[in-house]
């Protein structure tokens, strides 16, 4: 093994084994030496059984994405050789069990050098059971990749804290008797100083739930759906410190009515869908630009359409979340590209969803919504105003509070029943200024007007998209959402070898900054869309905002995300 | 307490139990005593929506079927709000039809009134959940092949906690049901009978007047879920009045979170995370 900056870990075996948690307790053990994490979870759309796998890329400097080459694997059983053999080369080490798995590791001609752990063995010597055999394998990879088994154990006890000393205490065992076995045999391939750092370390997903909480967010209602479930279960998890309600509705046509309706009493509410959760909330989707409802949903998008690839990531939904919907009516779409992106964005989206009484969508997908990130934060306190409630409203002559009055701003105070003075109508029929149905011309086409006024107010709020350029620079990716990392890995390899470039990722999808896109297009001659679809949709939404089609494009839609050697081979192909 | 005034004259047509409906409800409310702010009517799409635009309490018009998750969000965000949900035989029996069965086991505080005259009449008078098999309607010219619904069934089957059937025209009666079911501490359902003159002239005052009878004659009392039942399933008449009540905690009271308060009194002026990012480091 060469690496010092930077190793590449995996552990790959059959669902059921505990691959998660052991993913987990190795991330965490590199994150508590201070070095930065990426970890990426492969597995199919089964409970048992099926192939499951678990990839941390850790180092000095932060990482951004997964990557091809394995340094460490561990296979837990013959598939971990067989589907992995690729990612392993010369430099790799390979950790396997041949006493239990009787493997026939001569045919697989594996240039790597090959370590044969009793995982098992040793598991059950440790007064454990067989599936502590990967703590047998964590502690084994601990020693190789010169880390401190103390800090492993910390770990071990801190996961598995609310199950006690008689789960924690056989767990460090095995970890032990893995570390002191390969002590024996071999000398570690690296030597990792602990260095102190901030880092907290969490996926896509528990940072949007974070970002929520942060924001001010009261009421989440979510239909279980992968990849957005685990924002379900940490929220629901979490109800009580958060202060929060959480309801797991019968569908998702409840959940994002449910929500509408927590958001008309004023409290701020959110829901977590994917593609296919999200079709259903369409009507209702409507149903808050209409009445000008606050409402935020986040949408984890996974191959389509229909159930498409369950477990596996996509970035199709694009333009069906710029358009959802009948009928026209203002809305965010945010879609951020790591975790830090995440936690913020989805903060922000409770503020502006607040300000603009209007849906905020926030799209992710399975590869940012389930892959475990390095975040820091500046500060663990927020602070919310609240935006456009009239705390003491007064009707007019009619007996009603004209809650969609029309004037100067297009967006008007509402007032939350309960309150005194305050009377309106939500409307999902057009309406006049109270709120009360009409279909007379002249309101229709102003309610209308009123309603689209405020895109242009929204537009006042897109920052400046992120940009990274070299003088010289003879190709220009542009992306959106999370193929932000994989592409800031490419161009450091591609930097290395002398092969210069730029990079937009568009975080910020609609309204659209097509300022900035217009003006990168502009000083690019040689520009690249990277995007997880077939049909380009970045690529069209670019030439619908700006006029400008880009030819040159590098599309992928197998479910998995992209690679970083795949985009650094693109880039030596067209330069 | 001053009933609330009408901004809009009703749009029904001549001899529409949705009159009768309407009155009771004003009737019910004032009677109920709550402040007229601190209650909120969700309306379902259809004739009976069309009272969305006839009261002067905070409402909220949503799409159809979608009235009952609406409203249960609206309760469980301020808990202290009185919510009722005005809706059709289509909405909460077809369109809604999942809602209805759901929320109803969760027991939320909220008092719905089904306006079932058996037909979709706003669309101009299609087959309805509650439609009689054989009827001809413009959806079903040779007559309805489904077997109608039975909401009280259901409703005694499925935990419904204040079960209760009754004919619109009768005002005084229907109005104290309301009142009655407002204050009912859970899911409160009145399957409100009205006749249609328009597009199911069939089922007139004198076919209900034919059938009707009213459960307090009969002897039932409505804690006897039994009875209830047989009561229900009669096919030799139409029995109006409360099957069955029964008083147990609502959804929000289990709620953890809501125990010291409504949702919305929360302040969410400073958050903390730092307990929460514990598990993160």
């Amino acid at each position: 093994m060469t690496p010092t900056e930077d190793f590449v870990w995996k552990v790959a075996g059959a669902a059921g084994e505990g691959i998660m948690t052991t993913g987990l307790l190795f991330s965490k053990t590199c994150a508590r030496h201070g070095w930065y994490i990426f970890d990426y979870t492969e597995y199919p759309s089964l409970i048992r059984g099926g192939h499951n796998t678990y990839q941390v890329a850790a180092g000095k400097n932060p990482i951004y994405s997964q990557k091809e080459k394995v340094d460490l694997l561990i296979a837990l059983n013959q598939d971990g050789i067989e589907q992995h053999q690729e990612e392993v080369g010369e430099n790799s080490l390979l950790v396997f069990d041949q006493e239990h798995q009787k493997i026939e590791i001569e045919k697989y001609n594996l240039a790597a050098k090959l370590i044969d752990l009793p995982m098992v063995r040793l598991a059950k010597e440790a007064g454990g059971e067989e599936l502590m055999a990967n703590n047998v394998a964590l502690g084994a990879s601990v020693y190789l990749l010169g880390l401190d088994l103390d800090v492993l154990n910390q770990v071990i006890a801190d996961v598995f804290a609310d199950k006690g000393q008689k789960v924690i205490a056989p767990n460090q065992q095995a970890a032990r008797a893995g570390y002191n076995f390969v002590k024996k045999q071999t000398q570690p391939q690296l030597s990792i100083s602990k260095q102190s750092s901030n880092h907290l370390t969490m996926t896509g997903n528990e940072a949007v739930a974070l970002g929520a909480i942060a924001g001010g967010l009261q009421f989440y209602a979510a239909y279980p759906m992968t990849p957005s479930s685990s924002i379900l279960h940490y929220l629901a998890k979490n109800a009580h410190t958060a202060k929060i309600v959480v309801k797991h509705a019968e569908d998702e046509i409840s959940v994002i009515n449910m929500a509408i309706g927590a958001s008309f009493a004023g409290a701020r509410a959110m829901v977590g869908t994917s593609g296919g959760g999200f079709c259903l909330m369409v009507e209702a989707l409507g149903m808050a630009g209409i009445t000008e409802l606050p409402i935020v949903i986040f949408e984890g998008q996974r191959p389509g359409p229909a159930l498409g690839l369950p477990t596996w990531t996509d970035q199709g939904d694009l333009k069906f979340v710029i358009s959802a919907s009948h009928g026209e009516f203002p809305r965010f779409v945010l879609v951020p590209g790591d975790a830090q992106e995440a936690f913020e964005m989805t903060r922000k989206a409770l503020i502006l969803a607040e300000t603009y009484q209007t849906p905020v969508i926030i799209l992710s997908d399975k590869y940012l919504a389930e892959s475990r990130f390095t975040i820091n934060l500046a500060t663990t306190t927020f602070t919310n105003g609240r935006f456009g409630i009239a705390a003491t409203p007064t009707a007019d002559k009619t007996g009603f509070f004209p809650r969609y009055k029309l004037g100067d701003s297009p967006v008007s105070s509402r007032s939350l029943p309960g309150t005194a003075g305050g009377v309106y109508i939500a409307n999902s029929d057009d309406h006049d200024e109270y709120g009360l149905s009409s279909e007379e011309s002249s309101m229709r086409t102003n309610q209308v007007d009123k309603r689209n006024r405020k895109l242009e107010l929204m537009r006042s709020e897109i920052p400046k998209q992120f940009w990274e350029e070299e003088p010289q620079s003879v190709l220009t990716f542009i992306s959106f959402g999370s193929t932000k990392g994989t592409i800031k890995s490419a161009r450091e390899i591609l930097t290395k070898e002398g092969i210069l470039t730029n990079h937009l990722n568009l975080s910020w999808l609609w309204p659209c900054p097509k300022e900035q896109i217009k003006q990168v297009l502009d000083n690019s001659k040689n520009t690249v869309v990277v995007e997880g679809n077939s049909e380009g949709q970045l690529v069209n939404l670019i030439a619908q905002e700006t006029g400008i089609i880009i030819k040159n494009r590098l599309n992928r839609y197998d479910g998995r995300p992209f690679y970083p050697e795949e985009i650094v081979d693109y880039a030596k192909s067209s330069v | 307490m001053i009933m609330p005034k009408v901004p809009f004259d009703p749009t029904w047509c001549p001899g529409c139990g949705n009159y009768a409906i309407w009155a009771s409800l004003k009737k019910g409310l004032v009677d109920a005593g709550n402040p007229a702010e601190k209650t909120v009517i969700f309306y379902d799409v259809g004739c009976s929506g069309n009272m969305t635009n006839f009261n002067t309490y905070y409402g909220f018009h949503t799409l159809h079927g979608r009235a009952l998750p609406t409203a249960v969000g609206t309760k469980l965000a301020n808990h202290g709000l009185t919510v009722v949900v005005v809706i059709g035989d289509g909405g909460c029996y077809g369109e809604g039809g999942t809602h209805l069965i759901n929320l109803m086991r969760g027991n939320h505080d909220i008092t719905v009134i089904v306006h079932n005259n058996h037909r979709y009449s706003l669309t101009t008078g299609q087959t309805s959940p509650t439609t009689e098999k054989g009827d001809k309607t413009k959806s079903t010219p040779e007559g309805a092949i489904e077997e109608p619904i039975n909401p009280i069934a259901i409703a005694l089957s499925n935990h419904g906690t204040f079960v209760a059937r009754e004919f619109a025209p009768d005002i005084n009666r229907l109005s104290s049901r309301i009142t009655q079911a407002i204050k009912h501490p859970g899911f409160s359902l009145i399957d409100t009978l009205q006749p249609c003159p328009v597009f199911n002239p069939h089922q007139s005052l004198e076919w209900y007047r034919e059938r009707l009878i009213k459960l307090e004659d009969e002897g039932h009392s409505p804690d006897n879920l039994n009875d209830a039942w047989k009561q229900a399933m009669r096919i030799d008449k139409l029995p109006i009045g409360l099957f069955y009540e029964e008083v147990k905690p609502a959804y929000h009271e289990q709620v953890t979170e809501l125990k010291d308060g409504p949702l919305v009194a929360k302040s969410i002026e400073t958050i903390d995370l730092s307990i929460l990012l514990e598990e993160f480091k």
